[in-house]
């Protein structure tokens, strides 16, 4: 096995050339922070972005950024800060749920995973600030999909479909993403002793409410609110607020760290059961989780989005709710999304072969033969 | 002219029998005489005309199943429509091919509050949505200038834009699942209620494919609580550049309006003359609206109108009153009619540049507009770049077409060479298929259409369209050859 260290989109070129004449297949990483994520794949080579890293160009005014798919997102991160930006979908950090460092995840690797933090409820996901990208499909081609502008209908939309491939579609080289002005103020603020009913009903009755929150999370009987906006107007958030809310509550002292927590999955870092990503209708999560009754959980995006510790599949029971759960971490038993109906499967197959004929790309991380 | 797909004779020669067919499917639903296909002979973009062979109109999914089936087993193309308002031509019929309409599939399922989502039927038009949920405080974000007629599968199809894209996106920014059709009549289901965590995204992928992937027979989309306060500024510049320099300020400022729209001179002038909204006599305006909370929206007005005076503003000034706003936005909104009114024929551009790009391209179009010998204006979202210069010509005139669409051609491929791109939200269509190689590489084309391929490899949908060679899905091993001919011959192929 060998591992090609790539820097260039002519060295990725090569080597998916080389692949595609050997019949080998290729293992993309960035850092590697997340190979335990998906199916466990057993592949002929490595071929590892880590050095086609760094800012192409950042543009404050037109709020837009390019970067080579292996840069940092730490390294992103510190640019936008600089001039008081940031990506909307506030970047999860998932690495430590298997065993890497904190933050030391690459921008592709964060897309193909699609892990989005709490900001995602309020500005979009990933896939909604992707503008456009470069790649290399399974042809050996350097293409690109997308384009550089925030507002685009030309070809079909491809940045959304990398975004949560896990790379089985082919390398990302490059990447265009929109950004948001960083609000002056922010405050989190924490409302203590709910049951699980209440703290998701206040929780959407924030959500539906004006006040534009970004972050709204439930942990421990504690739900978490995080309001920004200039100094006059989270004055008026919060008034608005303790309109909603009957219980009293109060700044979190903890800040930032615990929307940082709940989005990395840290509720089960150092358990040994399996973990649940579960997407479902807001309004259904609380009853989803009295039926599951897993031995840890939490919620993010006001109830949108649950991370469940449960030693059982929970995907049958999930589906009475209209949910939809990701294994997240499993020691690789069962796999990380649900079986497709058999038309769908086929299209995913077709999808997968219109990029990767030959199967080069991560084969069988997301399904067996995809 | 974009030359009009040659008809398969054979598929032509075989109308009596597919029609008869299609009556046994959809009983009710069937549009066959040459008088009522004349209704369905083309869209907004109105250049082009052309009657379908057969319009179906189905009125629940298994019947858009039963005729998908029937058109894949037959070899007939079809071409999808909502409420035939597209700029770009994506709804343009086919002599060969079955025109399939939503126009009856037009009920509101479910308005789910507690999730903030409705369930909608392809043929609710986008107006309605709204107005079934802002009782209860709720609004649907995308507003396209064609909301009141256009439909939801359209928007989807087309991923339609509108005056608040800069704040709250575009069609697919707010579309959270469909139920969709592939062509072979089989369906499923992309996103839901809660979407993500599928593994690939193909809802992403199918909402903005111009009808060649798939139709849409159910859809559920976001809604939005209504902003408490809505403020609107109107801000006069003497010169078009000043006016392009303020909107990237704004922008560099870290503010995001609701909307920001620019119009200039000749549009102003225009619409002062058909609805008298009261704007100034200058070169340019802006109408900028913040929404939000009280004090968030007091903050952005006052920190807009201190950007707009720095960058050469003379005169800024707000709507006092609900009344008045509404009267700012009617001359915006009745500005595509009042253009109407200057010349008989109007073409509609849609290109999207970086913003900082503005007062280059803006200077560069008055000077193709005499090149071209043809007038023109500009009225467009000037927040995210998209602009629409509005070209006007006299389709009697010797040779006025052919020269308003080289003007427009041009100001598109300037458009991309300043690193922008050819459609913000009107989509390619016929109209912009011919200039994708402006934006696009071969190789760039290439997979997009193996992508195609992959949901239509016989290539029955919406032919055409978008690309402007077909690729024969051979590489897949999909090629689709009836008795030994190629479909479409009147594209060249790679």
């Amino acid at each position: 096995m060998a591992t090609f260290r790539v820097s260039s989109e002519a060295d990725v070129v090569e080597v998916v050339r080389g692949a595609r004449e050997s019949g080998g297949t290729l293992e993309i990483v960035g850092h590697g922070t997340k190979r335990g994520l998906g199916r466990p794949i057993e592949c002929d080579d490595v071929l590892d972005l880590s050095c086609l890293s760094g800012i192409v160009s950042y543009e404050p005014d037109e709020m837009i950024i390019t970067a080579r798919a292996g840069t940092p997102v730490i390294e992103i991160e510190a640019a936008l800060a600089e001039k008081n930006q940031r990506l909307g979908f506030e970047p999860a950090d998932w690495g430590p749920l298997f065993g890497a460092p904190a933050d030391s995840a690459t921008i592709g690797g964060v897309l193909s995973a699609d892990a989005n933090g709490s900001a995602a409820m309020r500005y979009g996901r990933c896939r909604d600030h992707l503008l456009g990208f470069c790649a290399v499909n399974g042809f050996g081609e350097a293409y690109k999909g997308g384009g550089k502008v925030v507002k685009n209908v030309t070809g079909f939309d491809l940045p959304k479909l990398f975004c949560g491939a896990m790379g089985t579609l082919g390398p990302l080289t490059e990447v265009t993403l929109r950004l948001f002005p960083k609000p002056s103020s922010a405050a989190i603020f924490a409302v203590r002793d709910l049951s699980l009913e209440d703290g998701l009903a206040l929780l959407r009755r924030v959500w539906s409410s004006p006040i534009e929150s970004t972050g709204l999370a439930f942990l421990n009987g504690t739900a978490f609110i995080r309001l920004e906006g200039s100094r006059a107007a989270l004055d008026e958030k919060i008034a608005m607020l303790r309109s909603l809310s009957v219980t009293e509550f109060q700044q979190n002292s903890e800040g930032e760290a615990i929307f940082y927590n709940i989005a990395s999955g840290r509720i089960a870092a150092d358990a040994e059961s399996m973990l649940w990503r579960v997407h479902v209708p807001s309004a259904n999560a609380a009853k989803l989780v009295a039926e599951i009754q897993p031995t840890a959980w939490c919620a993010d995006w006001a109830g949108g989005l649950l991370w469940l510790v449960s030693d059982r599949d929970v995907r049958a029971r999930a589906r009475a709710f209209d949910a939809r759960p990701v294994q997240m971490r499993s020691g690789g038993s069962i796999p990380p999304f649900g079986l497709e109906d058999r038309v769908r499967a086929e299209l995913t197959r077709r999808v997968k072969a219109a990029f990767d004929p030959l199967k080069l790309f991560n084969p069988g991380r997301m399904w067996e033969g995809v | 002219m974009i030359a009009l797909p040659i008809p398969d004779p054979e598929i032509v020669a075989r109308r009596e029998e597919i029609v008869a067919a299609l009556k046994r499917l959809v009983p009710d639903g069937i549009v066959s005489e040459p008088a009522g296909l004349t209704a369905y002979d083309g869209d907004a973009l109105t250049a082009y005309r052309q009657a379908p062979l057969v319009c179906v109109l189905p009125k629940n999914k298994d019947e858009v199943s039963a005729v998908l089936a029937f058109a894949h087993e037959m070899g007939v193309p079809i071409v999808p429509r909502g409420a035939g308002t597209s700029l770009s031509g994506g709804a343009l019929p086919r002599a060969d091919g079955i025109l399939l309409g939503f126009g009856r599939m037009n009920r509101i399922l479910e308005a789910d509050l507690e999730n903030r989502c409705v369930v909608v039927e392809p043929g609710v038009t986008n107006a309605a949505i709204t107005r079934a949920v802002e009782g209860d405080g709720f609004y649907y974000a995308p507003d396209p200038s064609s909301q009141i007629a256009c439909t939801i599968g359209g928007n989807i199809a087309e991923n339609s834009g509108g005056l608040h894209c800069l704040k709250y996106g575009l069609t697919t920014h707010n579309l959270l699942g469909v139920e969709f059709a592939l062509p072979d009549g089989a369906r499923l289901r992309f996103g839901g209620k809660a979407p993500g965590g599928e593994g690939l995204d193909l809802l992403g992928v199918v909402t903005g494919s111009e009808g060649l992937l798939g139709v849409v027979v159910e859809a559920i989309v976001r809604i939005l609580p209504k902003p408490p306060v809505t403020r609107t500024l109107l801000a006069a510049f003497h010169s078009v550049p000043d006016t392009g320099v303020c909107v990237a300020n704004i922008i560099a400022a870290g503010i995001v309006p609701a909307a920001m729209e620019f119009m200039d001179r000749r549009c102003i002038d225009a619409v002062e003359t058909y609805c008298a909204p009261g704007y100034p006599k200058c070169e340019a305006i802006l109408i900028i609206e913040i929404d939000g909370l009280a004090a968030e929206v007091s903050d952005g007005i006052a920190r807009v109108s201190d950007i707009a005076r720095a960058s050469g503003a003379y005169e800024v000034r707000e709507a006092a009153d609900e009344r008045e706003r509404e009267r700012l936005w009617k001359g915006r909104k009745a500005a595509f009619s009042a253009m109407g009114r200057l010349a008989p024929d109007m073409l509609c551009m849609d290109g999207t540049i970086p913003r900082r790009a503005l007062p280059q391209v803006l200077a560069r179009m008055a000077e193709m507009s005499n090149e071209y010998g043809l007038g023109f204006c500009n009225v467009f979202h000037a927040g995210d770049g998209n602009i629409h210069p509005l070209i006007i010509f006299d389709v009697m005139k010797a040779d006025e077409l052919e020269r308003a669409e080289a003007f427009g051609a041009e100001i598109l491929r300037l458009c991309v060479a300043v690193g922008g791109v050819l459609t913000g939200e009107h989509g390619v269509g016929i109209e912009k298929r011919d200039l994708m190689p402006e934006m696009f590489s071969e190789a760039d084309l290439a997979q997009q259409q193996r992508l195609k391929c992959a949901f239509d490899s016989a290539g029955l949908l919406n032919p055409g369209k978008v690309f402007p060679t077909l690729s024969a899905c051979i590489e897949q091993g999909h090629a689709h050859v009836k008795q030994g001919r190629m479909r479409h011959p009147e594209l060249p192929r790679f």
